[in-house]
């Protein structure tokens, strides 16, 4: 039987408290408003709680998928600050009668975080040393689904398409659905960032943006044609 | 000097004035809708102060057909006043300008909006989230979001990214209503006859069992470009109604079991009515056809 040492199921515990967002469960001021207001959940990412510091000696016991969240979750965070202070350097945005101030925030956000991580190389968030955890998680998925599922996923990513770390993800292309089940099984992620599938490549978006803040390539299981 | 004959002059003078008038018919075009002579068969609505709404889906292509179909929804209106309409995705179908917004949007629904009609958008996979902050989306400047019309809560859920934060944000949501009408609207068909999609299985697993365990009756979705209304399951009443403007013709699998009703041979839209513990939908084609209606009664105490 394979055993788990104590402290990598503490790490474990740690890690997956820290990934929870639980805030969504705060009470909305629902009695007193008027009923025909929509009424959405609270923006998460107001208050970043203080990075996790890096990887020590001490975490030697983690076993391999506690080390690759705690480090994965750790370069989330530090792109976290960037896109934080990026987003302080632009003018807020607000919802708006006029989509072109939409798009203009977009690309200034966009702007100002390749600027910040001007230099940026696919890698920067996905560590190296960690990357086959994530192809596991993804082909893993693949593997138990049927033949008609996966083809059915396969068939709605957009393909053709070349994606770069820091570039704008191109506007006229469909976002795929990320498939539900599999997003259960990848690290969370803060809100205004998410995982989506192009090609065989699992890539992280910076939703507010629109930007590919990193890359990892042949991920996606092709299908015999 | 040089001098220009004056049948030259004349000539010019007549293209010039031919190419204003070709502007000027253009602009024109741009600015108001095609009017459509196909009268439409969309019936009254039953109850004097029932809740009347629109359902449109996978719109945003600023082609003819869209025109077209928009033409038809404000025809409906003069007999079936709908007080707002919803979205299922697909807003807009590729670049999103502002001179796409307008085309894709703001010209063909000009009437509706006009009229002060509002439209509630739920996210399709060719949408930009950023679309959440374009307020005639009424999103709240959210990508999932929730809003009340008497005794109806509709849930407008972003099915290209379910991630745990908007699972819980609809557990939570349909836990604390207390309306009698709970409609959740999506883009993803949770079942679907399509042959190019089919069924969106893994949504499926994550968000049924919610609607099931909150007495949800009917969702409506898009993202298949036609119409299917699906036999009910688990007793929730699904219908597609991804045919707007975009239309996938024969792609409905006859031999589907699911299918209770399909049209995929024309663009269509939704009219429905609740009125108290009934509901009645009213599917219009393009050309103003009455393609499928009917009624649904809550059975949820």
């Amino acid at each position: 039987m394979t055993r788990i040492p104590l402290a990598a199921l503490a790490v474990l515990a740690v890690i997956a408290a820290g990934c929870s967002n639980t805030d969504t469960a705060e009470p909305r001021t629902l009695a007193g408003v008027a009923d025909q207001a929509p009424r959405a959940p609270q923006n998460k990412t107001a208050a970043q709680p203080a990075p996790p510091p890096p990887l020590t000696q001490s975490d030697a016991g983690v076993n391999a998928q506690g080390a690759a969240t705690l480090e994965f979750k750790r370069r989330i965070d530090a792109y976290i600050k960037i896109h934080n202070e990026a987003d302080g350097k632009v003018a807020s945005l607000k919802k708006t009668d006029d989509p072109k101030e939409i798009s203009d925030r977009e690309r200034a956000l966009a702007d100002m975080i390749m600027t910040l991580r001007a230099g940026a190389k696919p890698g920067e968030i996905f560590a190296p040393e960690y990357q086959p955890y994530f192809i596991k998680i993804v082909q893993d998925d693949f593997k138990q689904r049927s033949a008609a599922d996966r083809k059915a996923l396969i068939v709605e990513l957009p393909a053709k398409m070349k994606v770069d770390i820091n570039t704008i993800y191109p506007t006229t292309i469909p976002l795929a659905t990320f498939p539900p089940l599999l997003l259960r099984k990848l690290p969370d992620l803060p809100s205004d960032l998410e995982y989506r599938i192009v090609g065989r490549s699992l890539i992280l978006r910076d939703v507010k943006a629109n930007l590919i803040v990193d890359i990892l390539r042949d991920v996606v299981p092709t299908i015999p044609s | 000097m040089k001098t220009v004959p004056v049948r030259i002059v004349a000539v010019l003078w007549g293209l010039l004035a031919l190419a204003a008038v070709g502007q000027a018919l253009t602009e024109q075009q741009k600015a108001a809708p095609p009017v459509m002579s196909a009268a439409t068969e969309v019936q009254p609505p039953g109850g004097k102060d029932s809740i009347k709404f629109l359902v449109v889906g996978d719109s945003g292509t600023g082609d003819r057909a869209q025109y077209e179909v928009a033409d038809q929804m404000w025809k409906a209106h003069a007999v079936f006043p709908y007080e707002f309409a919803i979205m299922v995705g697909d807003n807009l179908y590729g670049s999103e300008r502002p001179q796409d917004f307008a085309k894709k949007f703001e010209i063909p629904y000009k009437p509706m909006l006009d009229a002060n009609i509002p439209f509630y958008a739920a996210l399709g996979n060719h949408d930009d989230p950023n679309q959440r902050f374009y307020k005639p989306f009424n999103m709240g400047g959210q990508r999932f979001y929730t809003f009340q019309k008497k005794d109806v809560r509709f849930f407008a859920l972003d099915s290209n990214y379910m991630d745990k934060d908007q699972q819980k944000w609809l557990e939570d949501e349909l836990k604390k209503s207390n309306s009698k009408w709970k409609i959740p609207y999506f883009h993803h068909p949770l079942y679907s006859s399509g042959g190019t999609h089919g069924s969106e299985v893994d949504l499926r697993t994550i968000i049924e069992p919610l609607f099931i365990s909150s007495g949800v009756e009917v969702v409506f979705a898009g993202h298949e470009h036609f119409y299917e209304r699906i036999k009910p399951q688990h007793g929730i009443y699904y219908f597609t109604a991804g045919g707007s403007a975009k239309l996938r013709e024969g792609d409905l699998r006859g031999s589907s079991a699911m299918t209770a009703k399909g049209f995929d041979t024309e663009q269509s839209f939704m009219v429905v009515e609740i009125d108290g513990d009934v509901l009645r939908f009213q599917t219009i084609s393009r050309h103003g056809k009455r393609v499928d209606s009917g009624e649904i009664r809550r059975t949820t105490s």
